[in-house]
Parts: C-alpha cells; structure tokens; sequence
C-alpha cells in the first residue's frame, strides 16, 4: 500500500478534503459575522435605547434638583453632573403677575455619553414651567418666637418700628410693624405698632405665617452659601445677603460675628454681646442668654425662632436690640427667594 | 506498463469514491438547507422584533408624554392621545383674543400643521381646545417687545415670541398673563387590516387632520391595547369615557407576525408586552 498509485489516491482525496473544510471555513465564517453584526446590532440599539432612558431620567431629575436647590437670584444656566451624564438647565423670565411672583420657563438637556462611543451621546430635553416665589417673607415683626413667654430685658428692645431712616433703598421706609411676638406672654421693652401680639397656634403657625420652608432651609442638603463659618464681612458685596447655616446643638455665637444676610440656625440659638446681624435671623431655638452676658448685640432685620417645634426653653429672656429695619429685611429676604414647579407642565421637548 | 496500470483507479475505487463523494455532497447539501432554514427563521424573527419593537418605541415616545386628560379613545384597537407640542407661558395680552408666548424655536420651531389645539392650564388639568393653527396664528409682529414691556427676558430669543390668537373664544375664561398654554397634537394609533399586506395587521399612525399612515406592517391579529384604571390592578381591553380620565397605565401588546415565503416554513410570531404608566413627569 505504499505504491506510486495509492499515493496518487492519497492525494487526491487530500485535495477534495481540503476544499471542502475551506468551504465549511467560510460558510461558518459568513455565519459568525452575520451573527456578530446582529447582536452587535441589537447590543447597540439597546444599549443607546438605556442610555436614552437614563438620560431622560437626568433631565428631569436636573429640573427637579434645580428648583429643589435654587434661592435667591436666578442663574440663567447650571450644570449638574448625574449619573453617568451631565445635565444643563437654563432658565427664562416669561411674566412677572406681581412683584413678587414672576414666571419662569426650565430647560434641561440632558446627555449620558457611553465611554464607547462619547461623540454619540443619547440626548434628551425636559421643559417645565416655574413660579419664582421672591421675597416669600411677609415683615411682620421684628421679634417672632414660639416660646411661650418671653421678657425683653432692659439691655435689649424688641422695636418694630422702620430703622431704616435714610429711605435709601428698595423696601425701605416701610410702616411700623409688630415689636414682638410669643405664644403666651410677652413683656419688656418692645416697640411698634403694635408693640406686641400673642399667637396661641404655636410653632406651625408661625412656620406657616412667615413662609420660611424651615424644612427645606435646615436640611443638611440644602446648598447654602457659608456652611458652619462666617465670611469676613468686608468681602461681601454691598448688595449681597448670602445664606448662613449653623448646625449643631446648644451652639454658641462667638465674637466676630457680625455680619449680615439670613442666618439659619439649627440648634439653640444664645446670642453674645458681639453678635451683630443685619436680615434675617431663623433660629430653631432661642434660648438663654449666654452666661454672663449682660446684654449687648444687636438684630437689624428680624428674629425669628422656634421653628421646628416650640421653642425650647419655653421662657426666653431676651438681652439683644432686635430692631426691624425694612431694607435688611428686604435684601435678606430677596435670598430666600425660591421656585414652585407649576403642576402638569413638565414634558419631554421632542 | 504494470506500474501504469497501477497508476489508475480500480472500478471498485471509483465505484467507493462516487458513494462517498455523493454522502459527503448529501451532508453538505443538507447542511447548508438546514443552515438556510435556520437563517431565514432567523430573519423572520429579527423583522418581527423589528416591528413590536417599533410599534412599542413609536406608542411609548406619545404615551410617556401624554398629558393629563389627554386620552381621548381608549378601545382594544384604537388608542386616540393628545400630547404636548410645546407649553409656554403668556407673557403678554394683546385685547381679550391676542396673546404672546416663547416656545423653543419660535414657530419656526413648530410643525404647525400637527396643531389639533390649544389647552389651557389650570391647577388640576388642562382645558382643551380643537383648533388648527390658522384659527390659533396671529401676527407675530411685535410680540416680543410687547413681552420684553411686561417683564419677560427676551435677550438672545427674540424670534421665539409669537403671538396666539382667538384666546377669548376658546376657553370658559379667557386666558390672562401668566397662564400656561399648551399646543397639542392629537394622535390616533390604531391596529387594523395592512393596506401594504392584505394577510397582515399594521398599526396605524393618524395625526388629526391627516390621513392614516401605516406605521408598522407586520403586526399579529391579537395586537392590541390594554389599560389600567387608577385603584386597580388589572388591564383591560376598553375605558368608558367616563373612566378615560383615571387611566394611570397602558399596556401595548405588540404582537408581530412575520409570514414565511416559501419552503415550508411556518409563520414567525414575536409577543413584545409592555406596560407604559402615564404621566412619568408631572
């Protein structure tokens, strides 16, 4: 069997084997790319459909995180990164119905880039209408507290009378307002018109009367502008009334402390003799003095306290000027400014 | 001469050769039918996914944006929605008729002939109004410094004010500025007999005030629409009118059919369900 003509036999069934495996080869090779091309087809429509998805979902969550975050002036565009996209919002005054309520339109486009394909981001846009609620805080007197009695001592005064004397500003010149007013009892040295008041409804009362959104203001993810510090004064500009927030319990205000905007203090408020402000000042508590402390300080604004339940302690002997002064108040307020989504006015732009 | 007549083939191994060769030729032959088969099912399948995946995008992309009250026709074949085509604010009046508004683009930006109407906000839902843009255009001449005079900041999107008219004749009040307005489009979907393919169903496409479009050829008989009322949690086939309005969910039953050609291949038939919830932005 090893002769010229089973060799030639050998070969030959070589040759026909070799074809046909060449042929199975590109059979199966056709097979596998067409195969490939589909499922890299499918994978792609499916991974931008996600993406498009996610990318929705960015929009609309940048609307909701813009207005949930927003007070004071009205940027006219933010950019928020989330997920794995980034979403910009602007913003468009469309009508003022008043002064203090204007009308706003949101656009957020959204895009989430795969690291793939990042030339080829899935895009989507979400518009929305928005009242802008500005200076939401009714000036209703120049000292505000849950607690149920409190004393103005003789080393302060709760004075609702306008201390903006010069009319220099917008907002100011406004007629006198309350001097002061508790739940129970209020004595002292207190001025205005009138000089005192009782509100029996408590904290929620006064929460809902001042318009405060003490719960939004409070809470730690609430961005504000200086977080547990004080700016030097000198740096702020003239026209600015930044968002101050303390957090703690039974914190203690220090020397140094004057400086002006609205100061949102979570815990228990003890003024010293060096703390100074100018706006508005909300407190969840007031309470005592700081030991010691004789009296001195001052409020040129508003002092507003006990917001979060009844103020605790529940007397309160106050030993600091609180003095309404419409223009502080009115600058103040204007940074407590805040949006209201308008209902049924959210939609995917297409 | 021996080793040449050793050098050729014996009857019997030409013989062995031809039976082999015609098995081996068989196998492959049978291969490639099988493989073919396979592919073509393969086809059928992925133009049947093509087509309920197609059906679901194109109803979800109107479901999803669907405003509130704005299903019009809720039956198991028919599916009527009113969907935004831009909401703006009115930034100025112009008398009781005439209003100004911003929408994105201007109305450059807008398809005008989908227009089907106008709706009104108020705090709970939207007011609707049939009107196709010719009854709703009014000059644009003006609109933005008119909005600019009230407040609103124009800068950079002067071209996008324009003005609506026959305001004070559509609504039970009249709108006042400030107010939201939304123009619509209302679009009927419905799964009735291919005009492309007289064996198929296809799922229609109709805009108001055009003529029916059929979308998606390819669709089984048994495709159709479901929906879930507020409080229940079962889908089903048709909402009286008077229960349209608390519909929180639609369920599209994109079944497709894909007709085998030839070759004795049975049809393909790929079930795509999903269920859309209304209103997933507020």
């Amino acid at each position: 069997m090893t002769g010229y003509g089973t060799r030639a036999i050998a070969r030959g069934r070589g040759g026909f084997v070799l074809a046909l495996v060449v042929f199975m080869l590109f059979a199966i090779s056709v097979a596998g790319a067409a195969g490939y091309l589909i499922v890299a087809s499918e994978f792609a429509m499916a991974r931008y459909s996600s993406e498009g998805g996610e990318a929705l979902a960015v929009a609309r969550a940048g609307i909701e995180r813009f207005v949930g975050e927003h007070s004071g002036t009205v940027p006219d565009t933010v950019s928020y990164a989330m997920g794995d996209g980034v979403v910009v919002v602007t913003t468009r005054k469309l009508a003022e119905t008043d002064s203090v309520t204007h009308l706003y339109t949101l656009k957020a486009e959204a895009t989430v880039a795969d690291p793939r394909t990042p030339a080829t981001p899935a895009r989507r846009v979400v518009t929305a209408q928005a009242i802008l609620r500005r200076r939401p805080m009714p000036h209703l007197a120049a000292l505000i507290t849950s607690a149920n009695s409190v004393t103005v001592h003789s080393f302060g005064d709760a004075d609702g009378v306008d201390h903006n004397t010069a009319f220099d500003c917008v907002g100011g010149g406004a007629s006198s307002i309350t001097g002061g007013v508790a739940r129970g009892a209020i004595s002292g040295v207190l001025n205005g018109s009138p000089s005192s008041e009782i509100w029996p409804g408590g904290w929620d009362a006064i929460r809902d009367s001042i318009v405060a959104r003490w719960d939004v203001l409070s809470d730690p993810d609430f961005p504000v502008d200086y977080e547990n510090t004080l700016p030097p004064l000198g740096t702020i500009p003239a026209d600015s009334f930044p968002l101050v927030r303390f957090t703690g319990h039974n914190l203690t205000s220090t020397s140094g402390d004057h400086n002006k905007g609205v100061l949102i203090w979570v815990g228990e408020l003890r003024p010293w003799f060096l703390f100074n402000w100018e706006g508005i000042v909300l407190a969840e508590n007031i309470g005592e003095p700081f030991l010691g402390f004789l009296g001195g300080g001052s409020v040129d604004g508003m002092l507003i306290g006990g917001l979060n339940a009844d103020n605790s302690p529940s007397s309160v002997e106050i030993r600091t000027d609180v003095r309404y002064h419409s223009c502080d108040v009115y600058r103040a307020n204007e940074s407590l400014s805040y949006f209201e989504l308008l209902p049924n006015t959210m939609f995917e732009a297409r | 001469m021996v080793g040449a007549a050793r050098s050729g083939f014996t009857l019997v191994e030409t013989l062995i050769a031809l039976v082999l060769s015609t098995f081996v030729i068989g196998l492959a032959t049978h291969a490639f039918l099988v493989q073919n088969s396979y592919y073509s099912t393969q086809t059928l399948q992925a133009e049947a996914q093509d087509n309920a995946r197609a059906a679901t995008q194109l109803l979800g992309l109107d479901i999803r944006t669907v405003a509130e009250d704005g299903i019009v026709t809720a039956g198991a074949r028919t599916l009527t929605l009113r969907t935004p085509i831009a909401t703006a604010i009115i930034c100025n009046k112009a008398g009781a008729a005439l209003g100004d508004v911003q929408t994105p683009g201007g109305e450059a930006g807008l398809y005008t002939p989908t227009v089907a109407g106008l709706a009104l906000r108020n705090d709970s839902t939207w007011e609707y109004a049939i009107a196709d843009w010719s009854t709703l255009n009014g000059s644009d001449a003006g609109s933005a410094s008119a909005c600019a005079s009230a407040g609103a900041d124009t800068v950079g999107a002067s071209a996008e004010f324009h003005r609506l008219a026959s305001l004070s004749s559509l609504f039970s009040t009249t709108p006042a500025i400030g107010d939201v307005v939304m123009l619509f489009r209302e679009t009927t979907y419905s799964f009735e007999l291919s005009a492309l393919d007289s064996v198929s169903t296809a799922l229609y496409r109709t805009p108001r005030g055009f003529a029916p479009l059929e979308f998606v050829t390819g669709m089984d008989s048994t495709a159709q629409f479901q929906y879930r009322v507020a409080g229940t949690s079962t889908y089903v086939d048709t909402v009286p009118s008077a229960s349209v309005a608390s519909i929180d969910a639609i369920r599209v039953i994109a079944d497709a059919r894909k007709r085998a050609a030839s070759g004795g291949l049975s049809d393909v038939t790929f079930g795509l369900t999903t269920n859309i919830t209304l209103r997933q932005v507020r």
